[in-house]
């Protein structure tokens, strides 16, 4: 599947949550190339959110090999999320959260900047291109707090593609988004994938797809139980169809 | 430091005293109050009176008595939580108790063995018997939390925010996060014998609380927050040495009325009134 050297290496991966007698995870493989676009299904609690949260580090493995972006993510973690852009599920803020859009935004690069130094104006200019991306380049003023779930759903992607990733990771981000914001997201995400950029989507939206291949994975359970390519227009079978084998075995 | 506007030694002393402590305690306090810290802010300052009550009984440094207890509280909280299987609120309702009742047992035993004056001085404060040195080590705990904010303000921006997103974003927030409570632990713990244990909690929350009714940027609130407090404290202190009032108390009660009066005169407030 992947062509070059892959940007995300899971080898055997378990994942367990403090205190859990058994592993959210279990015996995880998966390798991502660059300019892969691949669309995680499952039913809830399946472990998508724990995937995601072990790959940019932000979960520790219990067992297994982990390499994203070059970087190992048990020993360097940071390194990881330097590179990746991570899109939290469900957020909503406060109305009176005191950070402008634009200040929001900007955070997506603090991790690269590194301590003790300021953002620059190449960190201003980037953080300005991510908010033209997304077209919301008008509310750059307005206080994250009084906007929409869905405007705030696309400041956070913003800030995620801030700093440049070579890995974006969303966790349903079309949760609070209207048709036509879809549309452009799914736009966007398909030029980021030409690009380069190996994108993994959380996702139960599977009609309006971006026109690329899509490599489809299914998760029941902690485990992967599919894990192929198709066509955008088959992602919503082949995920139902998963999904009704694995309730029948 | 003053002494060039202010003649009496004693009201100088006081003055700088008060002027260290508020502002150190005020900008930290916009971080405690905006990352909503509060309650380990509450149980530290406790702790560090109960550690400077043990250390008075058993004649030992209170200052340093103050801040081993006060960063001890700080970094059990975390494992307290996880071990015990409590919730983190419940863990400092915990320390909380704990402190008091460890402060509360040496200055009552105290009274009866006749050191009762100092053990007083501990719970309402004193800004007369003050040292030289204490002051120059409270100028130099103002001086470390201010450029602790500064050297480490996008760090700090991020965990304010949201801590997983901080760290989704590729800030190290463990580790700042960590040298936050160690700096408020020790401000607490300097601060102390000047505000009192009852008192310095006023000093870390009402600044920014009355920051937070004018300001809506974060940076507007790490410079407001000090200066308020820096006038208010001055006032009290020099009120209440020329008319023979205890300092701190009277302070604490300026502060609390400023507090009000911000309520009322907030545009914020305004603005969702028109609103609804
Ligand atoms: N913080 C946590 N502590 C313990 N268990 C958790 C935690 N978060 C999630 N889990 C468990 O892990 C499983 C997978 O959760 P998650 O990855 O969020 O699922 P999904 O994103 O697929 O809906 C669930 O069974 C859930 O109960
Ligand atoms: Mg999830």
């Amino acid at each position: 599947m992947a062509s070059s050297d892959p940007v995300i290496l899971l080898e055997n991966v378990y994942t367990a949550y403090e205190g859990a007698d058994r592993p959210t995870l279990t015996d995880i493989s998966l390798s991502v190339g660059k300019g892969e676009f691949v669309i995680i299904g499952g039913p809830n609690g399946a472990g998508k959110t724990t995937l995601l949260e072990t790959i940019n580090g932000m979960l520790p493995l219990t067992h297994g090999k982990a390499v994203v972006c070059g970087h190992d993510v048990r020993g360097n973690g940071v390194g990881v999320r330097r590179r990746v852009g991570y899109l939290l599920q469900n957020f909503a803020f406060d109305p009176l959260t005191p950070f402008t859009v634009e200040e929001v935004v900007l955070m997506g690069r603090f991790g690269t900047i590194g301590l003790f130094r300021k953002p620059g104006k190449e960190d201003h200019e980037a953080a300005k291109r991510a908010l033209q991306l997304l077209g919301i380049e008008d509310l750059a003023s307005r206080p994250i707090g009084q906007l929409s779930g869905g405007q705030q759903q696309k400041v956070l992607l913003a800030q995620s593609l801030a700093r440049d990733p070579d890995v974006l990771l969303l966790d349903e981000p079309f949760s609070n988004l209207d048709m036509f914001a879809r549309e452009a997201i799914n736009c966007l995400l398909s030029r980021l994938v030409a690009s380069g950029i190996a994108v993994i989507i959380v996702s139960h939206a599977f009609d309006d797809l971006p026109d690329c291949r899509v490599r489809v994975v299914v998760m029941h359970d902690g485990r992967i139980s599919l894990d192929r390519e198709c066509l955008p227009a088959d992602v919503g079978l082949l995920i139902r169809n998963a999904g009704s084998a694995s309730l029948n075995a | 430091m003053l002494e060039f506007i202010i003649q009496n030694n004693i009201v100088c002393h006081a003055v700088e005293a008060m002027l260290f402590a508020s502002i150190a305690c005020a900008v930290l306090g916009v971080i405690i109050t905006q990352v909503q810290i509060s309650s380990i802010g509450f149980t530290m300052a406790h702790a560090a009176f109960a550690g400077a009550a043990v250390g008075m009984f058993l004649s030992l440094n209170v200052t340093i008595c103050a801040i081993v207890a006060g960063v001890c509280v700080a970094f059990l909280i975390g494992p307290l939580s996880d071990k015990a299987r409590v919730s983190p609120d419940t863990a400092l309702g915990l320390l909380f108790g704990i402190s008091m009742a460890v402060a509360i047992f040496f200055i009552a035993y105290m009274q009866t063995i006749g050191q009762g004056f100092s053990a007083m001085g501990l719970l309402f404060g004193d800004v007369i018997s003050l040292y030289r040195e204490e002051i120059y080590l409270l100028a130099i705990i103002c001086v470390v939390s201010v450029v602790f904010v500064v050297v480490l303000y996008k760090e700090i921006t991020g965990i304010i925010f949201n801590k997983r997103i901080a760290e989704s974003v590729g800030i190290q927030v463990k580790p700042v996060y960590y040298a936050l409570l160690f700096v408020i632990a020790l401000t607490v713990a300097l601060c102390l014998p000047i505000i009192g244990g009852l008192l310095i909690y006023v000093w870390l929350v009402t600044p920014a609380a009355i920051a937070l009714q004018f300001c809506y940027r974060l940076s507007a609130m790490f410079v407001v927050a000090p200066i308020v407090a820096a006038a208010i404290s001055v006032s009290g202190a020099l009120a209440g040495l020329e008319y023979s009032l205890p300092v701190a108390p009277l302070t604490a009660v300026l502060f609390s009325i400023v507090f009000i009066a911000a309520v009322f005169l907030s545009p914020k407030r305004r603005v969702t009134f028109r609103k609804s």
